[in-house]
């Protein structure tokens, strides 16, 4: 779980030195993309070309996986449930006591299971080549306040501390005789109380100190921000982009202006 | 280090670790083959640089890390059949940082907590809390909420909690880190007491005054193997082993061995023996 919470991996592919906010343009863009596409076959091209574009991403080979792993496990979710809960349609094919499964149900099963894989798998294009900072960087760019960026910055930062902070009262409490897996529910949850409260006083101890740090760095004494480093979009930058939208445009086109079924 | 083969206090045994290796990643071993064994009422330091393996190490004898290859057994039975909360009876693990286990309204609540998890009922749980907490001189502060109070306080409701277990063997997990000298003092003689009860003692530290003056064994690790398994005396007269693994011994030791090439006779260990050995001969000190 640890080696997770960061998914950047460094590396010098077109798509690390794409400029972030294209990144992150592109992650809107093509999770609209999802949504516009109905047709089967186009979502599993669109699903095809995100994952060439992560392998062209070059991520660790172990966070691919990891990466893949939980798309594929919440496809085929989705893929298996859905025609348990949609019932229309002809022909039918299985009908036994409140078990009605439909043919098109599985299909329509099978798109939304697609197209959620599109939306969760698009993110790790962003995530797997930007680092915090360049993201962060990239949303006050974009108009987030600077306060709002750092608390982003500060959380995605301390996320791994707390997991292992998480580990290690886990670990005190176990040697103390807590057994987690140990009694009914309300016994179980009650467990939990020895683990979260620790975790909640270290994390407000934490964020106590860190306020004081940051004073004592002079944080906020101007408000006209200056940034050690600038994003500068260049030709390729606006090339990627105009891709990207062009991606989301034909297919619109396409269907309002050809009558194509897309 | 070989391990000396000893059958005779073989029953003494209380917790044998053999050609024990470890790895967090997969890649980087954080124990490369570690054998120790421990005997019913010691005291042994485990010193080392960071990230050496000494925290590792401790963990696997409680069972809360359990050994990729090689085997660790608390009082003959593997940790692999065990679970840590099993084990916590006979293992109790003091972890360095206090606010990592205290949840409970009062110090005493909290020092019941371990106990009550191992199923002690009744007097014989008031008992074992009262005990610990006088051993821990907690007494007064019994109704407090321990989260208001101070980090020495806490640390000893920390270590009172794991002591009302009652278990033979104790892990200490940096004690002093953050403490005064009081303190220190304080709660290095508790854990005397609790040795001299018979307890067997583990004590990890980067402190080398701390082992000078308490422990009775020494175990050096450096880049996840014991490169060193002696009593402190001849831990502290292989000064380049010591400094290898990043370590010094205090500053007494160090003055005794400079003091030899003028005819200084022995190692001292304590400002006492150093002393000592001065005025040995001389009619004692003025």
């Amino acid at each position: 779980m640890t080696g997770f919470t960061d998914l950047y991996t460094e590396g010098d592919t077109f798509l690390h030195r794409m400029d972030p906010r294209v990144k992150i343009a592109a992650v809107v863009l093509l999770s609209f993309l999802a949504f516009v596409l109905t047709e089967l076959r186009y979502l599993i091209i669109l699903l095809a070309f995100i994952f060439l574009l992560l392998l062209m991403a070059r991520a660790r080979l172990t966070k691919t996986v990891f990466a893949l792993k939980f798309v594929l496990r919440l496809m085929l979710l989705i893929a298996i449930l859905w025609p348990f809960f949609d019932r229309s349609g002809t022909p039918v094919i299985v009908s036994m006591g409140p078990i009605n499964i439909t043919e098109p149900a599985i299909w329509r099963g099978a798109t939304s299971a697609v197209r959620v894989g599109c939306l969760a798998a698009v993110w790790y294009i962003l995530m797997f080549t930007t680092s915090q900072r360049d993201l962060v960087l990239a949303l006050v760019r974009m108009g987030l306040r600077f306060d709002y960026g750092l608390t982003v910055a500060i959380t995605l930062r301390f996320f791994p501390t707390f997991v292992s902070i998480i580990d290690s009262i886990t670990d005190a409490q176990k040697a103390r005789g807590l057994e987690f897996e140990r009694g009914n529910i309300v016994k179980r949850s009650r467990n939990y109380v020895a683990v979260l409260v620790p975790a909640i006083v270290t994390a407000l101890r934490t964020s106590d100190a860190l306020s004081l740090a940051l004073q004592s760095r002079a944080y906020g004494a101007r408000t006209d921000r200056t940034y050690v480093r600038e994003l500068h979009m260049r030709a390729t930058d606006y090339a990627a982009l105009a891709i990207f939208v062009a991606l989301l445009v034909v297919p619109l086109a396409a269907r309002h202006v050809f009558s194509v079924s897309v | 280090m070989i391990p000396r083969p000893d059958s005779s206090s073989h029953d003494e045994r209380i917790i044998s670790v053999n050609g024990v290796k470890f790895s967090y990643d997969g890649c980087v071993p954080a124990l490369a083959g570690v054998t120790l064994n421990l005997k019913r009422g010691e005291y042994v330091a485990i010193v080392g640089g960071n990230g050496s393996g000494k925290t590792t190490l401790a963990k696997m004898l409680n069972g809360l890390l359990k050994p990729a290859s090689g085997t660790v057994t608390v009082r003959g039975k593997s940790t692999l059949d065990q679970s840590v909360a099993e084990l916590a009876r006979y293992v109790g693990y003091a972890f360095q940082n206090p606010d990592h286990q205290l949840f409970c309204s009062t110090v005493d609540d909290e020092v019941r907590f371990g106990p009550h998890n191992l199923g002690y009922k009744g007097d014989d749980l008031s008992k074992k809390v009262g005990r610990a907490l006088e051993t821990m001189r907690l007494t007064q502060l019994k109704d407090k909420p321990p989260l208001s109070l101070t980090l020495g306080q806490r640390r000893r409701i920390s270590i009172a909690s794991v002591i009302a277990m009652d278990s033979e063997v104790l892990i200490f997990d940096e004690p002093t880190t953050g403490l005064d000298t009081q303190e220190t003092d304080d709660l290095m003689s508790s854990i005397e007491g609790l040795n001299r009860e018979g307890r067997t003692i583990v004590l990890i530290t980067h402190d080398m005054r701390l082992v000078a003056k308490h422990a009775k064994r020494v175990v050096v690790m450096s880049r996840g193997r014991i490169v060193l398994d002696t009593d402190p005396r001849g831990a502290f007269s292989d000064l380049d082993l010591l400094r290898a693994s990043s370590m010094l011994p205090p500053p007494v030791v160090i003055l005794a061995q400079r003091l030899k090439k003028y005819g200084l006779s022995g190692e001292a260990l304590s400002p006492e023996e150093l002393l000592y050995l001065v005025f040995r001969g001389k009619g004692g000190i003025r």
